[in-house]
């Protein structure tokens, strides 16, 4: 392309605590170009479309829109310069009509002194912006009655009514099933017509290969590569994704023993479907696959926490029942959960206080009173054990790093004794230093004979931590792989393996069934 | 930017890690003297002390012997609404509650015929069933405290008025009015006692048991307990028996102090007990809060309603001013969690 860029970034940085999200990287974008953004999770994707629509601002470097330099410090200017993000978490009014929602705060007026809002010019104006777009929408519909599709067009509607140059959209397909896929590209590529640029992220690669025109791959905060759409192949754009050496793993060969914890056929109301596998003691099975892929899901339903429709879970052999998470501490399964600010912690509580949750019956006299004492010994043990950095036992939880909030948790599940632990995305927003000590501790535990089932969208813990890999994609398991037999490109192809791209999404993404 | 907050609360907190056990225990009298429940014992005491030198009669032993029991009373009540506000929840049937344990009571010894002793158990277990029925509905189907004690606070009351014809069921036994009446040595208002009683086992349970720590962890954060192995639902239902266990009592301490159990007893005591916790430092939240801040929060309204008696302010204006003082409470405690 030879005309000049619509946006220019160059040599942007970003850091965060711990973090270097982006470093150096340029970026551009002509008029009416489609651009897809890939990467890893954790690549700098979503950082870099943030620092675009002035959610973070840079640390350092240019950016340039249509020749001039501009400094984007939040959502506002970037909205000024027609830049306009569609989030994954659409922000319409779901009580508003179609019509109401595109005009929000901007409404035709009639007489003005009264305020009057003039409906009928709205409706018409509304209909015509759909029409122009090719989408054809009730526009007296409620918003929270349409399809997650409908909705998602009709953010692009109001977007593209305000004048947008830019349109940024972060995984816009994730919620949608193949023919509503469709229909967002052919507005995709409607809108480059008609000279708007839309930037998209998305993990599958097979539709960015569809529609973008040119492809930017991130890997580690670095600009990995180009591809222009004649030369781009998946097999070149994992290559990029994943092209970068392992990282220090410090895992210890375990001797693997007997089998603790076996799930057969497991499916469930949240989308899991047929899972069935066996973790042995002392070893670590990593659980591979993207974000949706139904890994999370799987875990809820071993401890209980959703209701299983089918499966039998077996605890050294034995079957074991169990209906709610009491059950799963009972039966010997911890569980250090993606979120541990929601899922992990109470926040408010403090260090040994959250240490020992899952275990005060256990240290309770026969009038329930809570023997502190042992409370104190026991905290204290874990606390040296996993060297967690606090000032006191009765320090509030809420004030420790994100690391060492990490480790209460995992305090916690070990106070316990468990024979088996999941770990879901354990390093996740922890820095680099707690994230090494973390991995040790893990080989430590599996070396004790504790069967470890791991979570990890991060490709090099999930190479380097696992003795054995599992692969999912929509709620079933789509690849097995053992250490020594790892191969990045075969555990991506396996979670992009999207076997049935009809068959009905996974539950959580909201999906209705309705017209378009 | 959290991260950097958090790492400087480690560092500020890692200097006060090297100090010993007489320092903790200077900080824990410190904490103790500059907390909101501190404060709100000293209002109590000026309260005392302005309403004795306005009316000398205030602060005579017999007129305390009526506002202690005043304060007993609502305390009863506002320990046991404590209860589902620290799992997050609230118990909106108090005051028909109130209403329904004297009229109960009065109706199982004067209607039935039963003795004093199985009318009060009988009324205790009706309460038990009714919180039951609460937590049920509040866990199992996922509905707010807020609106299944709104019904119950409907039902109780028609309830009582079908059951009364709207007239009250006098002429109660002396050995039951000895509950609302009584000294214990002549100078003790057996309410008081009672409360002391409720207020121990609740401090107790809350403070020192595995039950009562998961009661707090259910109102901080009921999914983090829930996966933690902490039965939730059975604290939840716990609370909300209590809460009702404890508005009866109440009901049957006014029934044997008026020896009358009244159909229209208890009107709006929900907003007075819900108004004692706020005071005290309970969060609508849930889980923060505690017995003594309670106890302080009864102690305030109860002190605030016995001088506008005795200052002779006009009954009507009463509510107002307690509305008012909850206002103050209210603001100032959200001022100094948006501090925090």
């Amino acid at each position: 392309m030879e005309q000049a860029p619509l946006l220019k970034m160059e040599k942007i940085s970003k850091r965060f605590p711990g973090v270097q999200a982006l470093e150096q990287v340029d970026f551009e974008i002509y008029p009416g170009e489609i651009v897809g953004l890939l990467g890893e999770n954790g690549a700098g994707k979503s950082t870099l479309l943030k620092i675009l629509s002035g959610v973070y601002m840079k640390d350092e470097g240019d950016i340039w829109f249509r020749g001039e330099q501009v400094d984007i410090r939040n959502p506002n200017m970037a909205q000024e310069h027609g830049i306009v993000t569609i989030y994954q978490e659409l922000a319409l009014i779901p009580h508003l009509s179609v019509s109401e929602n595109i005009f929000l705060n901007r409404e035709p007026r009639r007489l003005p002194i009264l305020g009057l809002v003039d409906f009928r010019k709205m409706r018409r104006q509304a209909e015509a912006i759909l029409a122009d777009l090719g989408v054809y929408l009730p526009v007296n519909r409620l918003v929270k009655d349409l399809t997650v599709a409908s909705q998602q067009m009709v953010e692009i509607a109001k977007a593209i009514s305000r004048n947008t140059n830019l349109l940024l959209m972060d995984e816009p397909t994730s919620a949608l099933s193949s023919k509503e896929v469709e229909a967002l590209f052919m507005l995709m590529r409607r809108l480059a017509e008609k000279g708007v640029s839309v930037v998209f992220v998305s993990h599958r690669l097979e539709e960015v290969l569809r529609v973008a025109d040119r492809m930017i791959i991130m890997r580690d905060g670095h600009r990995a590569g180009t591809l222009s759409a004649a030369e781009a192949t998946e097999g070149k754009i994992i290559q990029l994704m994943v092209g970068r050496e392992v990282g220090l793993f410090p895992k210890e060969e375990v001797a693997i023993g007997a089998p603790v914890l076996e799930v057969r056929d497991l499916s469930g109301e949240n989308g899991v479907r047929n899972v069935s596998f066996t973790v042995h003691r002392g070893e670590i099975v990593g659980l591979a696959g993207l974000i949706g892929a139904g890994r999370t899901e799987v875990v809820r339903l071993i401890c209980g926490a959703d209701r299983r429709r089918s499966g039998v879970i077996l605890i050294d052999g034995q079957e074991v029942k169990i209906l709610s998470p009491a059950d799963a501490v009972l039966h010997g399964i911890g569980w250090v959960p993606e979120d541990r600010k929601q899922h992990g912690l109470i926040l408010n509580m403090d260090v040994k206080q959250n240490t020992t949750l899952p275990i005060l019956s256990r240290i309770s006299n026969r009038l329930g009173k809570v023997s502190l004492k042992n409370e104190k010994k026991i905290t204290q043990g874990y606390v040296e054990a996993l060297s967690i950095a606090t000032p006191n036992l009765s320090q509030t939880v809420n004030y420790l790093s994100g690391g060492n909030q990490q480790k209460v948790v995992l305090a916690k599940w070990l106070s316990t004794k468990p024979k088996i632990l999941i770990m879901d995305e354990p390093t996740r927003g922890i820095d680099v230093g707690a994230k090494a000590e973390f991995h040790a501790l893990m080989s430590q535990l599996a070396g004790q004979g504790i069967g470890i089932l791991m979570i990890s969208s991060e490709m090099p813990e999930i190479m380097g931590m696992s003795d054995r890999v599992i692969v999912m994609c929509q709620g079933r398991i789509t690849g097995e792989f053992k250490r020594g037999h790892l191969s990045q490109i075969e555990i991506m192809t396996s979670a992009t393996k999207f076997l049935d791209m009809n068959a009905a999404p996974m539950p959580g993404s909201n999906v209705g069934v309705g017209p378009i | 930017m959290m991260e950097k907050i958090a790492r400087k609360a480690d560092g500020d907190s890692a200097d006060n890690g090297q100090t010993g056990p007489m320092d903790t225990l200077r900080q824990t009298v410190r904490r103790a003297f500059t907390s909101p429940q501190f404060i709100l014992l000293c209002v109590v005491i000026i309260l005392l002390i302005i309403g004795g030198v306005i009316n000398p009669r205030f602060l005579a032993v017999n007129n305390m012997k009526i506002v202690t029991r005043d304060i007993a009373i609502l305390a009863i009540a506002a320990i046991g609404v404590g209860f589902p506000i620290l799992t997050g929840g609230i118990d909106l049937s108090v005051g028909s509650i109130v209403g329904l344990g004297g009229v109960m009571v009065a109706y199982f010894m004067m209607n039935l015929g039963l003795p004093v002793w199985l009318s009060i158990i009988l009324t205790l277990v009706l309460g038990a069933l009714i919180g039951l029925v609460h937590g049920l509905f509040v866990t199992k189907l996922k509905m707010h405290g807020f609106l299944i004690t709104l019904v119950t606070l409907g039902l109780a009351r028609g309830f009582i008025l079908v059951l009364t014809n709207a007239f009250p069921i006098t002429g109660l036994p002396r050995e039951f009015a000895v509950i609302g009446q009584g000294y214990v040595g002549n100078l003790i208002p057996i309410p008081l006692v009672i409360c002391a009683v409720i207020a121990a086992l609740s401090f107790y349970l809350l403070r020192y048991t595995y039950i009562g720590r998961q009661v707090y962890a259910t109102g901080s954060n009921r999914e983090a307990a829930r996966l933690s192995g902490v039965k939730v639902d059975a604290r939840i239902i716990l609370c909300y028996i209590i809460s009702v266990m404890c508005a009866s009592t109440v009901g049957m301490i006014q029934a044997a102090r008026l020896s009358i159990g009244h159909p229209a007893a208890g009107e709006g005591y929900e907003l007075l007990a819900i108004a004692a916790c706020i005071l005290g430092g309970v969060s609508l939240m849930g889980g923060e809060g505690g017995i003594i801040g309670i106890l302080i929060g009864a102690a305030l309204i109860g002190t605030v309603q016995n001088e506008m008696v005795m200052l002779n302010i006009n009954p009507y204006w009463h509510k107002i001013v307690i509305s008012l003082v909850l206002l103050v409470a209210i603001t100032l405690d959200y001022a100094r969690r948006r501090r925090e």
